[in-house]
């Protein structure tokens, strides 16, 4: 049996996949950071309200508490399943490398998870209803448990760009794979960035605090907060890009956007200055500039961070094993997975792809373009899309009028070979490079249109093939019958 | 279906497995997924069933079923969050040993997977839309307001209810995925359909929905009654409505298994009528059965806390159901047998997740239920016992050794 284990291709023409993996991861990072720094604010402050006998601590818990439960906590539950699903359908073994290396770590954050969304309920509904020692020791187990849910899920972050330890590889085992220098420093970066957003979103419930007073004293504790976390974070960053494996560094230099460091540092400057005018001047400090600045931080920010690292990856998903376009490119003897690579090469990516159509499984003339662009969205559309928008459209990365020689010179010479270091190795059979070339011309010289009425045509003059066979194979067995009558 | 088209799903079955393999016996985690599906089907049905109460309290002239209404919107919410929640477990688990069937049934449906997360946050919304629109009037009795909020938020969580459902049906059919797939010889890119579900199926775990909340309507009365502003006359009824919602929501329910059993697939065999099928029709009917003997006579006998258990060991046996009628399907007619999914055992994360979830999870959510508990059945201000304090330390000493023992194994495994 020549199979791999491929899925279906989920093409989304528009924007792309991975753009929408990326959509909801990064919302997901603001809700869910926001959340974690928030719990162990409210463990400090409760237990200061406890120690201090302070209402207006306990207050300012319940409203910050309840602003963060329907705008982070709801919404950061759900999008965090979210990334599963949206990464189930862009990239189902990228997902399924991690779940199958990761599931009782990922069993083990769910028993913190659910701590933490009972905790949120009583941190916000029990305030008046037990006296504050309790009101503590719960926003105390709150704030540790939601810390333990982001320490879990770093080392399995961490583990998508490459295993804790280089061992991994040889000897398997969860440990090996789940800690490592990246995961510490990663671990760091994301301690430093979850507090800076509790101190921005934070901010928008301080703006609502009557109480000139109290309002100073909480916009400065914010402030401070928010400083160091900014500060320190930027710190980790730099130390974290010595960690990265050396392609990695590779490809922030030649494929990152160019607004990505200009975007950063604008953007750490501008929550350094916010900070700091905010703890200068409370009274500026209005729901409107906290909420701005959020949006600023998630739009500016987060984004092209978040980008970043998704780019940083390539041309691994997950693990430095599993390709962006779903093979699994390399051997991993410690967990005995070999390539798939060596099977691609002796069947062809077509037949050794579960889901290809009978039709399809060998290139003729009748398929051609048609099995091109199914090797173009089993191999290409993760990263480029063959659309006209979308994620690195592939028309884009070739010249007007390029012939069909050049183009299988260039998919023979650099795609089969893996010869760009941040692209998969995509084997293919002679036939399957003249397909795929044959698509990929047509795509950039006539346009998707005709890309779709020639897989037309192609459809109608099979079926008819086929219809001519049976009514040919009717005549013949009809003869027969009458032979034999 | 001949044996050669049987054979070519089960290698398509087989190759799509993913080669990293499974980190401990297999069955280990369709037990947890069992277990763990039938706590999110019931916070499921007990935010569907509260919900219904919601909106009919809300549209009914009736100061008692008004009041209902507001109490039961607090489950709701709540429920909306732990369903969520524990839902996190057995789609874990479901993508550990079935993934094959589930990534390809997502795939082929990409659309409506994205959609569902979209439409979960706003149905969520819908429903805290409709709550503060409602929380600062103190006289619940009134009528409240933006009803249609919390008729959107049902609508939508019906939508995602069916969505899963469909998911879950397509698994089921790894022998039309390629039909799917390509249609009319055009591969299909968009996964903007949803190409199997059944109806009865779909009716008969949402139906469950009404004896479920009956039973919360009897705990609620059981609950409250020891507060000293208990008022008995608006507990009665409500556990009046629970008793009559358990007897009819089961036959409901029953009528719908019927249904469904009468219309599973094909690859399923005789199924409705094997011992599993059958069992599954008496659980659906155990919660009427127990209400029938239990809640009996005069309201002293509606004096109980088993109500949501018992729905609980019936929800938990039409789990096992489920999972048998997959098993059937995937084993028994496909030859796609999960336990012999290759196993890469790793002892220590195994174990970790056993001892995080009996210490950890037992001992903090024992402490947090139990104030929980208390604070709600106390007038004022609620302060625990001795015994329940040192539970709290207890609870924070343990989740602050976990945090402290998962850096002590880092460091030690990054220096090693």
């Amino acid at each position: 049996m020549d199979l791999i284990s491929l899925y279906p291709t989920w093409f989304e023409p528009t924007v792309g996949s991975g753009w929408v993996v990326a959509l909801i991861a990064t919302f997901h990072v603001l809700a869910s950071h926001t959340s974690v720094g928030a719990a162990l604010l409210f463990a400090y402050l409760s237990h200061k309200a406890y120690r201090e006998d302070r209402d207006d601590l306990i207050d300012f818990i319940k409203k910050y508490g309840l602003f963060l439960m329907v705008f982070t906590y709801v919404a950061g539950s759900i999008t965090g399943p979210g990334i599963w699903y949206s990464t189930t359908v862009a990239s189902p073994n990228g997902i399924g490398a991690l779940i199958h290396s990761f599931v009782w770590k990922w069993a083990t954050e769910w028993v913190f998870f659910v701590i933490e969304v009972v905790g949120v309920y009583m941190i916000v509904y029990l305030v008046g209803k037990v006296d504050k020692k309790t009101h503590m020791k719960i926003s105390v187990i709150f704030g540790i448990s939601s810390f333990a849910t982001m320490i879990i899920i770093v080392g399995i972050l961490s583990f998508m760009m490459l295993p804790g330890k280089e061992q991994w590889f040889t000897e398997g085992g969860y440990l090996n794979g789940f800690y490592g220098t990246n995961t510490f420093i990663q671990m760091g970066m994301r301690v430093a960035f979850m507090f800076t957003m509790t101190a921005v979103v934070g901010g928008i419930v301080v703006a609502g605090i009557k109480d000139p007073a109290f309002k100073k004293e909480m916009a400065r504790k914010l402030g401070w907060l928010g400083i160091v976390s900014t500060v320190t974070g930027a710190l980790l960053f730099q130390w974290y890009l010595t960690a990265v494996p050396d392609q990695a560094l590779l490809v922030m230099e030649n494929r990152l956007p160019s607004y990505f460091v200009p975007s950063i540092m604008a953007v750490l400057a501008g929550t350094l200055t916010y900070f700091v005018i905010t703890m200068l001047r409370p009274q500026v400090l209005i729901e409107g500039f906290a909420g701005a600045m959020t949006v600023i931080i998630l739009v500016a920010g987060l984004w092209p961070e978040e980008t970043a690292r998704e780019s940083m990856r390539k041309p691994w998903v997950a693990g430095q094993y599993v390709y962006s376009n779903q093979v699994i490119g390399r051997d991993v003897p410690g967990m005995n997975i070999k390539s798939q690579l060596p099977t691609i090469e002796k069947v062809g990516i077509l037949k050794a792809h579960p889901f290809t159509p009978d039709a399809l499984k060998t290139v003729t003339a009748d398929n051609k373009i048609q099995a091109g662009q199914y090797i173009a969205m089993v191999y290409c559309s993760n990263c480029h899309s063959p659309s006209k928008t979308g994620i690195r459209p592939l028309h884009r990365y070739f010249q007007e009028g390029i012939t069909q020689a050049r183009m299988e010179n260039y998919v023979k010479g650099v795609l089969t070979t893996g010869n760009i270091a941040y692209m998969p190795k995509m084997p293919m059979l002679d036939s399957e490079v003249e397909a795929l070339s044959a698509y990929l011309v047509m795509n950039k010289n006539q346009g998707q249109g005709a890309v779709v009425a020639a897989i037309k045509q192609e459809v109608n003059d099979r079926n008819r093939a086929l219809a001519e066979k049976m009514s040919m194979d009717k005549v013949a067995s009809a003869n027969i019958s009458q032979e034999v009558k | 279906m001949d044996a050669s088209q049987v054979t070519q799903v089960t290698d398509m079955l087989y190759a799509l497995r993913n080669p990293a393999g499974v980190p401990t016996y297999p069955i280990l985690f369709v037990g947890l997924g069992v277990l763990t599906f039938a706590l999110h089907i019931l916070f499921v049905q007990l935010m569907l069933g509260t919900s219904a109460i919601t909106i009919f309290g809300a549209f009914k002239n009736d100061a008692k079923w008004r009041r209902l209404g507001a109490a039961m919107l607090e489950i709701s919410k709540i429920s909306v969050s732990v369903a969520i929640v524990i839902g996190v477990a057995p789609l874990l688990f479901v993508q550990v040993v079935y993934d094959p069937n589930w990534y390809a049934s997502n795939v082929l449906s990409a659309v409506w997977v994205i959609a569902f997360i979209v439409i979960l946050i706003f149905a969520y919304w819908a429903m805290y839309g409709y709550y503060f629109m409602n929380s600062k009037e103190k006289d619940k009795t009134k009528e409240p307001k933006g009803k249609a909020w919390m008729l959107i938020s049902v609508a939508l969580l019906l939508t995602v209810g069916f969505i899963m459902h469909s998911l879950s049906s397509q698994m089921l059919h790894p022998e039309l995925w390629k039909d799917w797939y390509q249609q009319n010889g055009v591969l299909d890119y968009s996964g903007t359909k949803l190409h199997a579900y059944n109806l009865w199926r779909f009716a008969f775990f949402i139906s469950m929905a009404i004896p479920v909340v009956g039973g919360m309507l009897v705990t609620y009365r059981r609950f409250k009654m020891v507060r000293a502003d208990a008022d008995m006359e608006y507990l009665d009824f409500a556990a009046n409505v629970g008793k009559k919602w358990i007897a009819i929501g089961s036959v409901i329910a029953f009528v719908f298994y019927v249904a469904w059993m009468m219309t599973v697939p094909e690859t399923a065999g005789n199924f409705a009528t094997s011992l599993w099928g059958i069992l599954g029709g008496v659980a659906v009917l155990l919660p009427a059965i127990w209400s029938a003997i239990r809640l009996n006579g005069s309201s002293y006998n509606m004096c109980s806390y088993m109500a949501l258990p018992i729905a609980l060991v019936a929800g938990l046996t039409i789990a096992i159901v489920r999972e048998m009628l997959r098993y059937d399907i995937l084993n028994g007619f496909f030859h796609y047998d999960f336990m012999d999914y290759k196993i890469v055992m790793d002892w220590y994360s195994t174990g970790m997740f056993f001892l995080t979830f009996a210490i950890v999870g037992g001992v903090v959510l024992s402490y947090f239920l139990t104030v929980a508990w208390k604070a709600g059945q106390t007038v004022g201000v609620y302060t625990p016992s001795a015994f329940v304090n040192r539970l709290g330390t207890l609870s924070i000493w343990i989740v602050a050794l976990w945090v402290l023992q998962f850096f002590v194994v880092g460091f030690y495994v990054w220096a090693r």
